[in-house]
């Protein structure tokens, strides 16, 4: 592939600089902020301090990213006209996608659209890339599978009607000013 | 070209650049490395003026001029980084982008078009206007191999240029005027045998081959320069391959060759690389008919059967028919060995077609010369009918055979024949003929994009072809199969290594003794200059 190399500045971070400092002083902040709760709640009486998955579930913030799925629109196709953007966005290499000529006026849609949910870090650069906001983060994490086979997704398991996605896309288009 | 030009020195933005007096001062500009963006103007297409984008500030002008129509003169003092120079752009591609339709997600252009790159370097990032854009027409069958987009035309006329210009046939028009201007075809369809190289031309996604239409993105593509294979010709190349496939072949530059320019048989002889019938094992004849080896067994079998043969019937039986396909260094190794056995009539079988007088070369076949210079063949057929003969007097019982080429030769009753007699054949092909069936061992031959050597076209010129495409673990590419038989048949110990078999070539005299391999250049050599 044709990859261009950019030189990224890097400037020393020195002990005058207040900003790595301030960066652990916050983050030691958060552990003890927590460990101070539960220590108050430990010693009001409360013994058991685990999440019972999957009884109990965390309610997740609108801003959740979870595995990637392709927009399906009121006709039943997809919105994805096979671009390759997330395709080459994706810091994994996990999508492989081939396209193929349709009569629609969009002419071209993904005959093949593969993500390999083993490889995927729910990194978002492929929604971000996309100019037709047709893959997008979704709400499901819940996608273990026995076989290696199984983490290999196709365009038919990806798709969900684009009603379903309407807590992300709203979040995005706020977020990404589209 | 007797006289050489004087040389004229110009001032841009404070660099001085040399010139040919009357060079042009956009590609004086373009070559001296600065980036100047430009549609209309082609190297190899004669000045149209139209698309404005090329303006620069030159001292001692009233207003802008284009670069593209500008002749250099001696202290000629211009300005590129200049405000007025860089509005001006803006200007012209917010203009052609007016009515643009944006389509990059499904532009087969995307990511090698010279309107998103110049519009990201030069233009501004956002659109003023909100009115609908113009509609025409999308996806217009317009030749057998070509399709148009009216929408994204830029009007840039480098496609009508080399309609007329290049291929002669003028298919090509810009009809009506300013805002109403449209490119289209008038009384025939663009089907001349170079026409996909308007899709090169085109600095825009307006024309697109059919045959890569929709298929891959530019930016997964590996080129690897290379030369064409199909004819003798050999216009220079470069091989677009991803995910293990070749996607297209798209033309080089080189002035001693080809120019830009390939014709379209040649850029669609790809896909026998990736055909699904080709042999990928080696066979070795058994009892019920040809059956798969692997490649030592194979190798032993052919060099076995060639060392009894030679036994039986002495070296004089056996002939050998060499393949203007293989490369330069494939064909020396295949000699020696062939030589090393004892062999004395060699001949080469060369697939001819139509030609022209542009490329398009009768031989169709990228090294039929280099054959002929390393002495393999001789005579006007290179040999061939006087093997037929030996073989149908039974002077000789056993061939050979690279390439399936001499299935061709002659009509077919009197190859069948001729193969039905033989005592000995050993064929090294792309694919498991049927009329092959008889070979006691054949052997999968490699194609051009698999393998590095040199080809020498029919005028003599000695060009790199590279490997585009990894072969399967294990496998022999020809020259590793000749160079085995070689080492077992007469106990050498040999490799296939390119730069040492060209050392061997030299020192077996010939023309290929005075081209050093690493001389070799992008252009290739020349066996006369040497
Ligand atoms: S979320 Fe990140 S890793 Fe997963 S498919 Fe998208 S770009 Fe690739
Ligand atoms: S970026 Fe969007 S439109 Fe393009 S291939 Fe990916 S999902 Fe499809
Ligand atoms: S089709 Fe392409 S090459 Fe021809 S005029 Fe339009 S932009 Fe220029
Ligand atoms: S003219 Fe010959 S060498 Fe050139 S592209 Fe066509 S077939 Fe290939
Ligand atoms: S390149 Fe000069 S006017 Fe188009």
């Amino acid at each position: 592939m044709a990859v261009q190399v950019v030189n990224v500045r890097r400037p020393a971070a020195t002990f005058s600089s207040a900003k790595p400092w301030l960066a652990i002083l916050k983050g030691m902040w958060v552990s003890t902020r927590h460990f101070l709760g539960n220590l108050g709640l430990f010693l009001r009486g409360r013994q058991d301090f685990a999440i019972h998955f999957p009884e109990q579930r965390l309610v997740q913030p609108p801003a959740l990213r979870g595995m990637p799925v392709l927009a399906r629109m009121a006709d039943g196709k997809e919105r994805c006209v096979a671009c390759g953007l997330c395709e080459w966005a994706c810091p994994t290499s996990c999508i492989t996608i081939y396209p193929a000529e349709t009569a629609d006026e969009v002419e071209r849609y993904p005959e093949i659209f593969d993500i390999d949910m083993s490889r995927c870090m729910f990194c978002g650069l492929c929604e971000e890339a996309c100019p037709e906001e047709a893959i997008i983060m979704s709400r499901q994490l819940e996608i273990a599978s026995y076989t290696r086979a199984g983490s290999l997704w196709h365009k038919a398991d990806l798709l969900v009607p684009v009603e379903q996605l309407k807590t992300r896309t709203d979040y995005i288009r706020r977020n990404y000013e589209r | 070209m007797s006289n050489p030009a004087k040389t004229v020195r110009i001032t841009v933005d404070n660099q001085v650049i040399e010139a040919p007096e009357g060079a042009t001062l956009l590609q004086v500009m373009l070559d001296a490395g600065l980036d100047i963006p430009h549609y209309c103007y082609h190297p190899k297409l004669s000045i149209d003026g139209s698309c404005r984008l090329c303006q620069v500030k030159i001292d001692g002008m009233p207003k802008l001029q284009i670069s593209c129509n500008t002749q250099v003169r001696d202290g000629m003092v211009v300005h590129v980084a200049d405000p007025e120079v860089e509005l001006t752009r803006r200007g012209v591609l917010e203009l052609l982008l007016l009515n643009h339709p944006l389509d990059c997600p499904i532009c087969d252009k995307a990511g090698e078009c010279w309107l998103q790159n110049f519009a990201m370097r030069f233009g501004a990032r956002h659109a003023r206007t909100i009115e609908p854009r113009r509609k025409h027409g999308k996806r217009m069958d317009i030749g057998e191999r070509i399709l148009l987009d009216q929408e994204r035309c830029i009007l840039c006329r480098r496609c009508v240029r080399f309609c007329r210009e290049v291929s002669k046939t003028g298919e090509l028009f810009v009809f009506n005027h300013g805002d109403h201007s449209l490119l289209d075809i008038y009384d025939r369809r663009l089907d001349n045998d170079y026409s996909m190289n308007v899709a090169d031309v085109c600095p825009v996604g307006a024309l697109e081959t059919k045959d890569f239409h929709h298929r891959m993105r530019v930016w997964f593509l590996e080129e690897t320069a290379s030369v064409c294979p199909s004819c003798s010709n050999g216009c220079n190349i470069m091989i677009s391959a991803a995910r293990g496939k070749i996607w297209r072949l798209t033309p080089r530059r080189n002035d001693e060759v080809n120019d830009t320019w390939m014709c379209d048989a040649g850029r669609l002889n790809y896909k026998f690389v990736g055909d699904a019938g080709r042999l990928v094992t080696p066979l070795v004849a058994g009892e019920g008919g040809p059956a798969p080896a692997n490649w030592d067994d194979a190798l032993q079998r052919a060099a076995g059967a060639i060392g009894d043969f030679v036994k039986r019937h002495g070296a004089k039986a056996l002939g050998g028919v060499a393949s203007p396909h293989l490369t330069n260094e494939e064909n020396f190794r295949c000699g020696e060995m062939l030589r090393a056995v004892g062999v004395e009539r060699i001949a080469m079988a060369v697939p001819r077609g139509k030609h022209d007088d542009f490329l398009i070369k009768a031989e169709k076949a990228a090294n039929a010369r280099g054959v002929r210079e390393l002495g393999l063949v001789a005579g006007p057929d290179d040999g061939l009918e006087e093997l037929l003969r030996a073989c149908e007097a039974g002077e000789i019982r056993g061939l050979y055979v690279c390439g399936g080429d001499l299935l061709e030769a002659a009509p077919a009753e009197r190859i069948d024949a001729i193969l039905g007699k033989l005592d000995l054949l050993i064929v090294q092909d792309l694919a498991a003929r049927p009329r092959f069936a008889r070979a006691a061992v054949t052997l999968p031959a490699t194609t051009f994009a698999e393998k590095d050597g040199t080809f020498t076209n029919h005028a003599g010129r000695v060009q790199r072809i590279r490997r585009a495409l990894a072969t399967p673990p294990g496998w022999r590419a020809d020259g590793e199969i000749f160079t085995t038989l070689l080492n077992t048949l007469a106990a050498r110990s040999e490799r296939f290594e390119i730069a040492a078999v060209w050392e061997a070539m030299s020192r077996d005299g010939g023309r290929f003794a005075a081209i050093a391999f690493d001389r070799i250049g992008p252009e290739g050599a020349p066996l006369d200059a040497a």
